[in-house]
């Protein structure tokens, strides 16, 4: 039985898909059987971020409306042999997901996988809904700005009100916080909201912090995970962030700024 | 001739399902007799005929025959004056994009191609039912063309292509400047990773030789 | 060290700001989603029988719902207008 995770958020843009792409990658690195699905219907990018673009014949909708199988549509990552993409449809809109359709996909691949991750799309539209649904559990994904943790709260009474388990009244969807886009050097000057303002608001245990890294964009425009970017900060703050949800402890990195020399420190303000 | 294969016993679903398909392609679905088949369901399954017929005809389509089912359902079924189908498959038009089933029983009328003067964007879809297809401008990534005939597009060809979606083999996409997803001629289809360098970004012509798949630089 | 401490404290930082925009804000949405569906609009009927004697603001009604392991507390406020009405509200409800 795989544990089904979905990668979620409310507001758009702060780093879903990005998320989504690396934790995929990362489990599937230490040989955890891994499928990540787009639910973006219509809108899809996770065929991108993972470079798999040139690859998609059949999508999630194809296999809801069971015009394809599932393993006629899941494309297997060339770089690690444990992860498999289930892309989303592009010319298609998110009416066609179902709740059955979509419980029906997961539960076929819970046979297959030990984890299954779902890239929501942003808002909290059906597509969100149903991405959230069935999960076991949840990375909430905020940047530390206002609108950003205000939407990551709403996100998570919904997880906590609407998803099966809160329905079934089983034990609820285990909710973790990422952190991304973060700014050491901002947070220090008081421009931005610190881990610990954010922790403090939203009450949830901390599965990392994502520094804001150049790194990521050069990733992306490569097809590449930013975990396989094991130079960068990112990539390693990703790396901890895999070990951290498979139970290790390890203290947080990235959340201070990078002390220049004395030199620097003086003339560089 | 259609055939409604059930494969759950919830027409509500079902009906969803399928009124998915006939907004795909509503004509080919307008009048169109189709027969039900329940032969991948057990016998003692419970079904709605009553419910299916009705969803049916609202869309347009006329219940001819029932397939498969149990003595009960078999009876219900005469009653509506459904013709009773034995078990065995009898050949089939299945309705998605890459299958590839027989050709109708006579030959269309010959129809007007369909012109597209306009940029097809990601997430558009565009159908020529029963016709060839002609794009003077640009198809981009995400983007889908179809068309039970010929393709032929005059701008470059970034999203997929799938010419005779009906399974005629003979169809054919003609393209100026080959960039595309996928390219399809009756359910075969080649990705873009699987393009040939030598082809990619030139004028070609896409076609079947028996049932190979060709990419031809013009 | 002091010296740039109180250069940099000079300004009220913006993520202070923003930090308690935010605990306000979603303190005050954590407490719509649990509210029970019919508190808006039991809010807005209040207020119109309200209005039909006096004249009161939109937010001159606030509804807070308790709940404890036995018994749940419907706490309702109103605040009338004084005399003059448009008087400004006492300023030190207001800041800290
Ligand atoms: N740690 C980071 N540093 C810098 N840029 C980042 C970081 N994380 C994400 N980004 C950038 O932010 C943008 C949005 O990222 P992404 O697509 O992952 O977000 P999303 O939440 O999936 O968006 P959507 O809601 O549209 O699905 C991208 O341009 C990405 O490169
Ligand atoms: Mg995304």
């Amino acid at each position: 039985m795989a544990r089904i995770i979905v990668v979620t958020s409310g507001k758009g843009g702060v780093g879903k898909t990005t998320t989504a792409a690396s934790l995929a990658m990362g489990l599937a690195l230490r040989g955890n059987r891994t499928a990540v699905i787009d639910f973006d219907v219509g809108l899809r990018n996770l065929d991108l971020i993972m470079g798999c673009e040139r690859r998609v014949v059949y999508d999630f909708v194809n296999v809801i409306n069971q015009e394809a199988h599932l393993r006629q549509a899941l494309i297997r990552d060339k770089r690690c042999e444990d992860l498999y993409i289930l892309p989303a449809s592009q010319t298609r809109d998110k009416e066609a997901l179902t709740k059955e359709g979509v419980g029906r996909v997961l539960e076929e691949m819970s046979e297959e996988f030990d984890y299954v991750i779902c890239d929501s799309p942003a808002g909290i539209e059906k597509g969100a809904f149903l991405a959230m649904y069935y999960a076991d559990d949840a990375i909430v994904v905020s940047n530390p700005e206002v609108s950003s943790v205000r939407d990551a709260d709403r996100m998570i009474g919904i997880l906590s009100s609407k998803s099966r388990r809160a329905e079934l009244g089983e034990e609820p969807i285990k909710e973790h916080l990422l952190l991304t886009r973060y700014d050491p050097k901002r947070v220090e000057r008081g421009e931005m909201l610190s881990v610990d303002d954010v922790l403090e608001i939203l009450a949830l245990p901390l599965l990392g912090v994502i520094p804001e890294s150049q790194a990521v964009l050069n990733a992306s425009n490569e097809g590449i995970p930013v975990i396989l970017d094991e130079k960068s900060n990112a990539g390693q703050a990703y790396r901890d962030a895999v070990a951290r949800y498979l139970g290790e402890d390890l203290p947080q990195r990235f959340i201070r700024p990078e002390r220049k020399g004395l030199i620097g420190r003086l003339f560089g303000g | 001739m259609p055939i409604v294969r059930l494969r759950s016993t919830d027409m509500m679903t079902v009906a969803a399902q399928l009124r998915r398909s006939v907004e795909r392609a509503p004509e080919f679905f307008r009048r169109a007799p189709v027969v039900i088949d329940v032969s991948a369901l057990p016998d003692e399954a419970e079904i709605n005929l009553a419910y299916l017929l009705g969803q049916l005809q609202q869309m347009g389509m006329i219940p001819v025959a029932l397939r498969g089912g149990g003595p009960a359902l078999r009876e219900l079924a005469a009653a509506q004056r459904l013709a009773l189908l034995a078990d065995a498959p009898v050949p089939e038009t299945r309705v998605t994009e890459t299958s590839s089933p027989p050709p109708p029983p006579s030959p269309p009328p010959p129809s007007k191609a369909m012109l597209v003067t306009q940029p097809v964007r990601s997430g558009q879809r565009i159908y020529a039912r029963g016709s060839d297809l002609v794009v003077l401008a640009a198809v981009g990534y995400g983007a889908e063309i179809m068309a039970d005939g010929h393709i032929h597009v005059y701008g470059t060809l970034r999203g997929r292509a799938l010419a005779g979606v009906h399974g005629d083999k003979g169809c054919r996409i003609f393209c100026r400047d080959l960039q595309a997803e996928l390219v399809s001629i009756a359910g075969h289809y080649r990705i873009s990773e699987d393009l040939d360098e030598a082809v990619r970004g030139r004028t070609v012509q896409v076609y079947m030789r028996d049932t190979a798949l060709i990419i031809e630089a013009f | 060290m002091g010296l740039l401490s109180y250069f940099r404290s000079a300004r009220p930082k913006s993520a202070q700001v923003a930090k308690e925009r935010l605990q306000i804000l979603v303190a005050h949405e954590r407490q719509m989603r649990d509210a029970p569906s019919y508190l808006p609009q039991m809010q807005r009927e209040l207020l119109a029988v309200i209005r039909k004697y006096v004249h009161v603001n939109d937010d001159a009604i606030s509804i807070q719902m308790e709940q404890d392991d036995n018994h749940e507390i419907l706490e309702v406020n109103i605040v009338l207008p004084e005399d003059g009405a448009g008087r400004t509200k006492t300023p030190e409800l207001r800041g800290n």
